[in-house]
């Protein structure tokens, strides 16, 4: 199949059939393309190999100051030959020619003697022969005829002339300029006939297909939303069911449920969002209320205060919304999961958000043991793409045994902290008459999409930066 | 999390036995111990605060031997019965009533024993301690100090060298003038009284929970020291006397009793305690099928005892260790020692299918129509800055929802609404080429009790060409392909949008949201150029319940 041409390329081709060697402002002319048209369609046609640029320099001249008196009194020699014309018996002596000519005396005699337009003898200049206008009086008249436009050494064909004016001081002045022309190659001449003979802009229509085109912005979902549904989906594959809750929460499930003393530093202002001046007014059963203060007073030693409970927060962790559920269904056999915002009251910083995304996955069971809880990270971690985990001990208030994941990262080269898990405390499942172990696993989202999608700073994720959200890949 | 400074060459010393720097780093994670910073000579490793032993290379040494098989088991607290007394006044009963002491004797301090201890006492402060609320902790010279002890209220007016002081200040003007005095000065706030330890010649020796006296500073030259815990939490105080005994003894001192007198105090005991474990809990919650001994070494490595007790396991459980509560701790313990490495993964199989929320799934829904119809989706923060919210977009602030004590001015208040997260998100993009058109779908909050939780959608589109025309008609799509809804929009007015170019939007004759071309002034305050409108809607109780 014969390559098509864009309507700029055709009639490009077309007068370089007509005419080699030219510059783009030529094409311009004989195409009556505008001169971007031109450049544009040359480059495409260079890519192509159907056309040659070959860089030269030209020479331009315009008259000196000698040249311009020339043009006026004419060249020396030629004021010489008038000057004898003037006076009687067409001769004088040297020194009354010396007088009229001034410093221009010398060259005049010169050139004068190398015309035969004069003999001298005995100090006597004596006019003869014939005096018609030489070589490098037409070159001075060409370049006047042109101005103001500059001429080219091209132009002229006299070059031995020319150098001879080149060598009168200050006649001529020369600048040079450096410039393209086009000449069209074999490939070229072949494309062009080919054209000619196949395309007929009113029929086909063709367009250059290879050419670069501009990108289009895609509508899209957001890189962390697609995290998000990423989990979601594995979850859900391993058997998951979703559970949704709200962000505003008493202390009494966010905290005091999950068996975190009352004084305990997290549940300090400095750590957790409290809503100002806000208390819930029912947070529980009176039931759950009177088992979780006892287990509180039993193993803290201490006051429990319902007030302290009933404080909303903005919930530190999902854990919350889990805990509830697990306390109002009772489940013989679950498991659940959630994901959503959670609230810290930290300085924002590269490592450090005030409002994140966790998810937490739950399993009750009979026989759930610490080995099935590491199995179903193992399993999570394969679905997301992760080869290697490992596990090393750790500490949460509600979790009896507790571990967090290491995972290794490929990119960053080194085992990076993931989900933290443990199986819930009885002080926490007891009370609230969960009668099973349950498995829980947790960890913010933020941090798998900042490895998915290599991100040093976690602020990245919430500036909606277009230039980022309209580049980065779907898929990764 | 506190964090712990360990010298290998000081560490390697303390252990008793050649272990290679690599074994030693790779044996920290295993205690619990996150590592934070990796040097030549050193390694700075964070501890949980519930393992308040662990804040000294002692402690951690004392887990490091037993994971290595260096030492196994308890290591008692040998406490010589003492004769010197400290007695309570009662007049400390409203102030901080209880008080624990414990001398130790015949011990090395060189500078960097001193800054382990040192470091000790601020993270029991901290911790345990709760800023010094619950317990604090004074440790002093002995040779300095002259027994009987008494621990009572004293008069503002009352003076001492405070340590770091080369005068004699008054209590008060310690609270005002001295660092630690105005950190802590609001734990005595509401008494006129506060408390102080004076000895047998009426020197102060300490001003609990503030400052010690500069008379009993402890130096390297110190061999024989005091430590007194002074607490509003009697098991608290016990708790911290007993980390710190511990860390003294293994410290290389020799500890001995001091009595303690007085309304609602008494000398402490810090004996271990016994706790029986069924190896059946063991095994069930580990997915395991060990035997009793390999638990029982598995409890010695760390750190407890153990022994068979007919079909249990009887455990001793060292005073210090009071992170434990009931069985369930030991289980762990029983991990740990086995090895977390030694514990292969299982997969139980899923009984059922798992399922999205309802919610869940009508918002994706809600999501991909709004991409069909060329929408870009951004994600906001819910707890944002009032400036964004109300002032730049002159919109009603009278029902804020404020949290308290924000770190940050721009997460200060629960938004309400999400068309000022999308104007800001514009105008942080006028660089960026036209048209712009985005959406975000989020939670949105509204005053009551409880707080009412909606989940909104916003929609906005901006280029030279947008009118209130192109988002009604995407509106209209919306609503109409993605959920068969029909919406009316009723002509209203809001700060937000243009005046006659705004709209109620009505489903059912109830208004569910607001749709308009951006005001210039609002566009202005933005420094946004480019003709804008746009629509928020609220998808609760619209596209699922």
């Amino acid at each position: 199949m014969s390559q098509v041409l864009h309507p700029i390329e055709q009639k490009i081709l077309r007068a370089l059939l007509e005419k080699q060697n030219v510059t783009p402002d030529d094409l311009s002319e004989m195409t009556q393309l505008s001169i971007d048209q031109v450049r544009r369609g040359i480059e495409w046609l260079k890519f192509k190999d159907l056309v040659q640029i070959n860089e030269s320099e030209k020479s331009f001249i315009k008259l000196g100051e000698g040249g311009r008196t020339a043009l006026e009194k004419g060249l020396p020699e030629r004021q010489l030959v008038n000057y004898l014309k003037s006076i009687p018996v067409s001769s004088c002596e040297m020194n009354q020619a010396k007088e009229h000519l001034k410093n221009e005396f010398s060259p005049a005699i010169a050139n004068a003697k190398k015309n035969k337009w004069i003999e001298i003898y005995e100090n006597r200049i004596l006019l003869k022969g014939y005096h018609d206008a030489t070589a490098e009086e037409r070159i001075i008249k060409l370049i006047a005829s042109k101005d103001p436009v500059a001429i080219t050494t091209d132009d002229i064909e006299d070059k031995e002339a020319l150098d001879l004016l080149k060598k009168r001081p200050k006649f001529l002045n020369f600048t040079s300029t450096k410039y393209s022309t086009v000449n069209i190659t074999e490939k070229g001449i072949g494309a062009a006939q080919n054209a000619a003979q196949t395309t007929d802009d009113s029929v086909t229509r063709a367009i250059d297909v290879e050419a670069p085109v501009p990108m289009a912005f895609v509508a899209k979902s957001h890189p962390l939303a697609d995290v998000i549904d990423e989990v979601r989906e594995i979850f859900v594959s391993l058997g998951f069911s979703e559970l949704v809750g709200n962000s505003t929460q008493s202390s009494f499930w966010n905290f005091d449920a999950l068996f975190i003393p009352q004084d305990h530093p997290a549940r300090e202002m400095q750590d957790t969002f409290y809503l100002k001046d806000t208390s819930a007014k029912s947070i529980a059963k009176p039931k759950q209320i009177n088992q979780v203060s006892k287990i509180h007073k039993d193993g803290w030693h201490s006051d429990w205060k319902l007030d302290a409970a009933k404080k909303m927060v903005l919930r530190t962790h999902t854990t919350c919304v889990t805990i509830k559920e697990l306390a109002d269904k009772q489940y013989e056999e679950a498991r659940l999961f959630s994901i959503g915002r959670v609230y810290r009251n930290e300085k924002v910083s590269y490592k450090h958000l005030v409002e994140f995304n966790q998810v937490e996955g739950v399993v009750v069971g009979k026989n759930v043991t610490l080995r099935d809880l590491m199995g179903l990270q193992m399993e999570f971690y394969r679905k997301m793409g992760i080869k290697k985990a490992k596990f090393w001990p750790t500490f949460f208030p509600y979790t009896e045994p507790s571990l967090q994941s290491m995972i290794y990262n490929e990119r960053l080269g080194k085992w990076v902290e993931l989900f933290g898990m443990g199986i819930f405390r009885p002080e926490v499942t007891k009370p609230l008459g969960i009668k099973h172990p349950v498995l829980a696993w947790g960890g913010g989202i933020e941090r798998i999409a900042m490895l998915k999608y290599g991100l040093d700073d976690v602020r990245e994720l919430y500036n909606n930066k277009f230039s980022w959200l309209r580049s980065v890949p779907k898929c990764q | 999390m506190p964090v712990v400074t360990l010298y290998f060459n000081r560490i390697t010393k303390l252990l008793g036995r050649k272990v290679s720097k690599e074994k030693i780093i790779s044996t920290l994670p295993f205690l619990g111990l996150d590592i934070e910073e990796e040097a030549s000579d050193h390694i700075n490793v964070e501890y949980s605060p519930n393992r308040p032993d662990f804040s000294t290379d002692y402690g951690i040494v004392s887990g490091l031997q037993g994971l290595l098989g260096i030492k196994l088991g308890i290591s008692p607290l040998k406490i010589k019965k003492g004769v010197d007394v400290i007695r309570a006044d009662p007049s400390v009963g409203k102030v901080r009533p209880f008080i624990v002491a414990i001398k130790a004797l015949n011990g090395k301090m060189d500078d960097e024993t001193i800054r382990q201890i040192i470091a000790m006492q601020e993270d029991l402060h901290n911790g345990i301690g709760r800023r010094r609320k619950k317990v604090s902790v004074g440790i002093h010279d002995l040779d300095k100090i002259k027994f009987p002890l008494v621990y009572k209220a004293a008069e503002r007016t009352h003076r001492f060298t405070p340590l770091g002081s080369q005068d004699e200040m008054s209590v008060s003007e310690i609270l005002d003038k001295t660092e630690t005095g105005q950190a802590y000065k609001s734990l005595l706030e509401g008494n006129t009284r506060v408390p102080v330890i004076l000895d047998s010649t009426g020197n102060t020796i300490s001003f609990p929970p503030i400052i010690n006296s500069k008379l009993t500073e402890v130096t390297s030259k110190s061999k024989n020291l005091l430590v007194e815990i002074t607490a509003t939490d009697r098991n608290a105080a016990e708790d911290t006397l007993a980390v710190i005994a511990q860390t003294l003894q293994n410290a290389g001192f020799k500890l001995s009793s001091i009595r303690i007198l007085g309304s609602r105090n008494s000398t402490p005991i810090l004996d271990s305690r016994k706790m029986l474990l069924d190896p059946t809990l063991v095994n069930g919650i580990l997915g395991l099928n060990i035997v009793p001994s390999v638990m029982v070494k598995s409890l010695r490595k760390n750190r407890l005892d153990a022994k068979i007790k007919g079909k249990q396991i009887l455990c001793t459980i060292p005073r210090y260790r009071t992170d434990i509560f009931g069985p369930i701790d030991l289980v762990e313990e029983v991990a740990l020692g086995y090895g977390i490495e030694n514990l292969s993964p299982t997969i139980p199989q899923a009984r059922s299918a798992g399922q999205k929320n309802h919610v869940t799934i009508a918002l994706e829904a809600a999501k991909s129509t709004m991409i069909g119809l060329g929408y870009m989706e951004v994600m906001n923060f819910g707890l944002v800055g009032k400036q964004t919210q109300y002032d730049l977009t002159k919109r009603d602030s009278s029902n804020i929802i404020y949290v308290a004590d924000s770190k940050s001015q721009e997460h200060q208040i629960l938004r309400d609404a999400l068309l000022p997260g999308l104007i800001d998100t514009l105008s942080r993009n006028i660089h960026e080429s036209y048209p712009q058109k985005i959406f975000e779908i989020g939670t949105v909050f509204h005053k009551g009790n409880p707080i009412d939780e909606e989940i909104h959608l916003a929609c906005i589109s901006a280029h030279n060409d947008t009118s209130y025309t192109e988002i009604k008609s995407i509106l209209q799509s919306f609503l109409k392909s993605g959920f068969d809804v029909a919406c009316a929009t009723k002509i209203s007015q809001d700060p937000l949008f243009v005046e006659g170019r705004t709209a109620d939007i009505l489903v059912n004759g109830k208004k569910i949201g607001m749709i308009g071309e951006l005001s210039p002034e609002v566009l202005g305050s933005f420094k946004m150029r480019v003709p804008t409108a746009g629509f928020e809607i609220k998808l609760t109780g619209l596209i699922f319940d």
